[in-house]
């Protein structure tokens, strides 16, 4: 995945006849199995000895959202905790009616914006 | 500048679906664990269907052509696609594969994920259905532990339930943690080894 976004940054960038690529934003959904920790790791690796080199890398969580068909619920998730479960467990539950819901946000990796030197 | 690298795949996966759906074909994507019996609810199905379906099955493994042989001795087309090192089956692999089948003649086909429960939730191919097999060998917190693939799944089969007991794991607590997370997907309890509850999923699956 990282190496996508390396290569993505590199192509607009060499489109652009950018010098150096200072800062890429990126969007990131929790409800992507993307380890961030890993993500910088790699892009730090991956970007040495390109005009990346050296570039900040701000990354933007994205909740997940969801949206009802029945009631328009629009927002989080319903968790269910029962104490049999070790840590809250998300559900296509619709918090408010209880209808199954579909998941509209947070399942994203976007690269919302670069900044390079001309 | 706004690119979505996951979106790349989905779209992908779109042209997939048309692209079955333009020639008559149903594509259903097994998922699961490593040794959940993901092969064997394949073969079983395979089995059962064969006589009234035209099948291919798609075989998404590492290295190895083991589980595609297994398939390929009950007579029907079967592709290995190898991922090398890669965790999971991705759209643009299902484009390659279908290259290699001539899908006018097809009715069914299935297409066996890479032993996995992460990666592949993420990874949509194109498929009508999406099953996920668990094996009560695998403990009992395999859904909590797990949502986001159980979200993705159309039916769900709850594997070797035959041994539900000597691994202590209660079957219908598992049922009851697939139905919280998903309240729309199908669980059935199977032994693939037998054959118990394979009916059920062909039904759950619209056969």
């Amino acid at each position: 995945m990282t190496s996508q976004i390396v290569q993505s940054v590199l192509a607009e960038a060499e489109k652009r006849g950018a010098k150096k690529v200072t800062e890429v934003h990126l969007v990131v959904g929790k409800l992507t199995f993307l380890g961030l920790e890993q993500v910088r790791f790699a892009y730090e690796a991956l970007t040495k000895g390109t005009i990346m080199e050296g570039s900040k890398l701000i990354i933007v969580e994205q909740e997940g959202i969801v949206k009802c068909g029945h009631c328009d619920y629009e927002g989080g998730f319903k968790y269910v905790d029962d104490p049999l479960y070790h840590v809250p467990v998300p559900t296509l539950k619709c918090p408010k009616c209880g209808n199954v819901v579909s998941i509209v946000a947070g399942k994203e990796c976007t690269i919302k914006s670069i900044k390079m030197m001309v | 500048m706004s690119e979505d690298l996951l979106e790349a795949n989905r779209n992908l996966a779109e042209e997939n679906r048309r692209f079955l759906q333009k020639n008559g074909v149903r594509a259903i994507d097994v998922m699961g664990a490593i040794g959940s019996g993901k092969t064997s609810l394949i073969e079983k199905l395979v089995q059962q269907l064969k006589s009234n379906y035209e099948i291919a099955v798609f075989k998404g493994d590492l290295t190895t052509t083991i589980d595609a042989e297994l398939i390929a001795r009950h007579g029907v087309k079967t592709v290995a696609i190898n991922t090398g090192k890669e965790c999971h089956l991705d759209a643009n692999l299902v484009k390659k594969a279908l290259l290699k089948l001539e899908l006018k003649k097809l009715d069914v086909l299935f297409i066996e994920n890479v032993g996995n429960l992460i990666c592949p939730a993420e990874f949509p191919l194109g498929s009508d259905k999406r099953v996920v097999v668990i094996s009560v060998t695998e403990g009992p917190y395999m859904v909590i532990k797990h949502p986001f693939i159980f979200m993705e799944a159309d039916v769900v089969a709850i594997n070797k339930v035959d041994l539900a007991k000597a691994m202590g794991v209660d079957v219908e607590q598992l049922e009851k943690d697939v139905k919280t997370v998903n309240p729309k997907t199908m669980v059935v309890a199977t032994n693939c080894r037998t054959g118990k509850g394979v009916d059920d999923v062909a039904k759950a699956l619209g056969f």
